[in-house]
């Protein structure tokens, strides 16, 4: 469904991608991990179309995607729950939620997406006409997927979902995300605290400096010598094709 | 009483410089330009109403409000888009640009004499209301300033768009990843921007009775002055600024001695300098903005 191939990104005159190749299968749900700086969030906002890449391609459904702009892959179903929420701080929790469905073209189906998303988060019903930027991190969080929801994503990009939250709040987070692997989305999930993200996910890559620098089935990859070496950047043979 | 007439004064030229501001607020808080070429589309409103002179009154009036609407689409199309990622700094400047083509175009053409034109003149009247004197544009402007940002906020409030623009003015690549169209809520602000300059041009035309290349000048400028006070990139900021502004000017005008009233604008911009210094970010702080810090 997604393949990047050969990606590279700069910032000014700091690479922060250098050719980097991956790909997502339809249903499957595919982790990406690496320490701080590794180029994680700008693979998934290069493929939101947030920031353009300089060289290499991004096809979704076989078809290029490389360049478009944020809405119009928005409304192809690519959909992004950046880091850090970005939630709408001065809009009410129900306005927030409602933006989630921008690009829905089945309206009358809307007013039930929102039913089910508030049944999902309890609390965000509870908040519904209190302003978004009143809501505590995890609150916040859970606003930012269920947003995210309201799209019916094809492709549901998550950056560091975990990131800041207490434990109680990040197992909340993540049952919601092996919920909706269950019911089968596509998910690319790119978190820098390992141990959850490589337990939801299929497969895992594990990116360091701006490379792949090891990848495989979650399951095999997990625990190894080999993994941990790539993680954290040490020299050591990597494994685990 | 005459406090009271003052007064009505005051809050009028108040409205007329809220809807200056909210017009270059709006712009601001969407796309972080500072339009100072606003005062080219207010003039630009003036000049439609002069070229139909002598055409039913209302005809002239929704013309120059399509016109100004028109224009303001243009620049934003011609003027801002290709720039819609530079910085602040460079969007001001191209602005300063659009501004001085636009009036040494209409110089040339026109040249630089203030023209007449008989714009609703009945207007000039005023209602007797027990010893109270009410000019008929001045209770106008007030009350179609209140049924404009009235308009506005049930807009913000309640319309997808609205909503759509209240996101982008907040964070504005998150509203475009959750699939807000760029240019399409840029373009509805340059509209509402556009409609909000013609209604003041109505009313300076209405007022004065002349039009000139250099006729939204010095109102935007106060306007400016108004939207910083308020607080830039908040539109209800822009909107008090607007009124505080407005009747501190009229009350000037009102009570400075005679001598000094000349000096008014001085006593104004004096009042802005201190008023900065108190508080330099404005009196209502976007939420944009509180995020960045």
């Amino acid at each position: 469904m997604l393949e990047v191939k050969e990606l590279h990104v700069r910032y000014g005159n700091i690479t922060a991608l250098h050719g980097i190749s991956l790909n997502v299968a339809k249903g499957e749900v595919v982790a990406v991990i690496g320490p701080n700086g590794a180029g994680k969030s700008t693979l998934l906002l290069t493929i939101a179309g947030v920031v353009s890449a300089r060289q290499g391609d991004i096809m979704f459904d076989g078809a290029s995607i490389r360049g478009m702009a944020p809405e119009t892959l928005a409304a192809r179903g690519i959909v992004l729950v950046p880091e850090g929420r970005h939630i709408f701080g001065s809009l009410t929790v129900s306005e927030n939620i409602g933006l989630g469905a921008t690009t829905r073209r089945d309206r009358n189906q809307v007013p039930a997406d929102i039913e089910r998303v508030l049944d999902m988060f309890p609390v965000l019903r509870e908040r519904y006409r209190q302003r978004a930027g009143k809501l505590s991190g995890g609150e916040q969080q859970m606003l930012a997927i269920a947003r995210a929801l309201l799209a019916r994503p094809r492709l549901l990009l998550l950056d560091e979902p975990s990131l800041g939250l207490a434990p109680l709040i990040v197992r909340q987070v993540y049952e919601v995300i092996f919920e909706l692997r269950r019911q089968g989305m596509t998910i690319l999930i790119v978190e820098q605290s390992v141990h959850r993200a490589v337990a939801a996910a299929d497969r895992t890559y594990v990116l360091n400096s701006g490379l792949v620098v090891m990848s495989g089935r979650s399951a095999e990859l997990h625990g190894t010598a080999a993994f941990d070496a790539a993680y954290f950047g040490i020299d050591e043979p990597a494994g685990g094709q | 009483m005459i406090f009271l007439q003052n007064a009505i004064d005051a809050i009028s030229l108040g409205a007329v410089y809220a809807l200056a501001a909210l017009g270059i607020g709006l712009i601001f808080s969407i796309m972080r330009l500072i339009n100072f070429a606003h005062g080219e589309l207010i003039m630009i409103g003036g000049f439609t109403l002069y070229g139909l002179a002598g055409q039913p009154y209302l005809v002239m009036a929704l013309a120059a409000v399509l016109a100004v609407a028109v224009m303001a689409l243009g620049m934003e199309r011609i003027a801002f888009r290709p720039l819609r990622n530079a910085n602040p700094a460079t969007l001001l400047v191209a602005s300063f640009a659009v501004s001085y083509l636009v009036q040494h175009v209409i110089l040339m053409i026109f040249g630089s004499r203030p023209m007449g034109i008989d714009f609703l003149p009945e207007l000039g009247g005023s209602l007797e209301f027990g010893g109270l004197r009410l000019p008929k544009l001045q209770l106008i402007a007030i009350v179609a300033t209140i049924a404009l940002m009235t308009s506005l906020a049930l807009f913000f409030r309640y319309a997808r768009t609205g909503i759509e623009m209240r996101a982008a003015a907040e964070d504005f690549t998150m509203a475009r990843l959750v699939g807000v169209r760029a240019n399409r809520v840029i373009a509805v602000a340059f509209v509402i921007s556009g409609v909000l300059a013609s209604v003041v041009s109505l009313y300076l035309v209405a007022q004065a009775g002349t039009v000139s290349y250099k006729m939204g000048v010095n109102l935007v400028l106060m306007a400016f002055v108004a939207s910083v006070i308020g607080g830039m990139g908040s539109l209800v900021g822009a909107a008090l600024g607007g009124f505080l502004v407005g009747m501190l000017s009229a009350s000037l005008q009102a009570y400075l001695p005679v001598d000094l009233r000349a000096y008014r604008d001085a006593f104004v911009f004096l009042a802005f300098i201190s008023f900065l210094l108190w508080r330099p970010q404005g009196l209502l702080v976007s939420h944009a903005d509180q995020e960045r810090v």
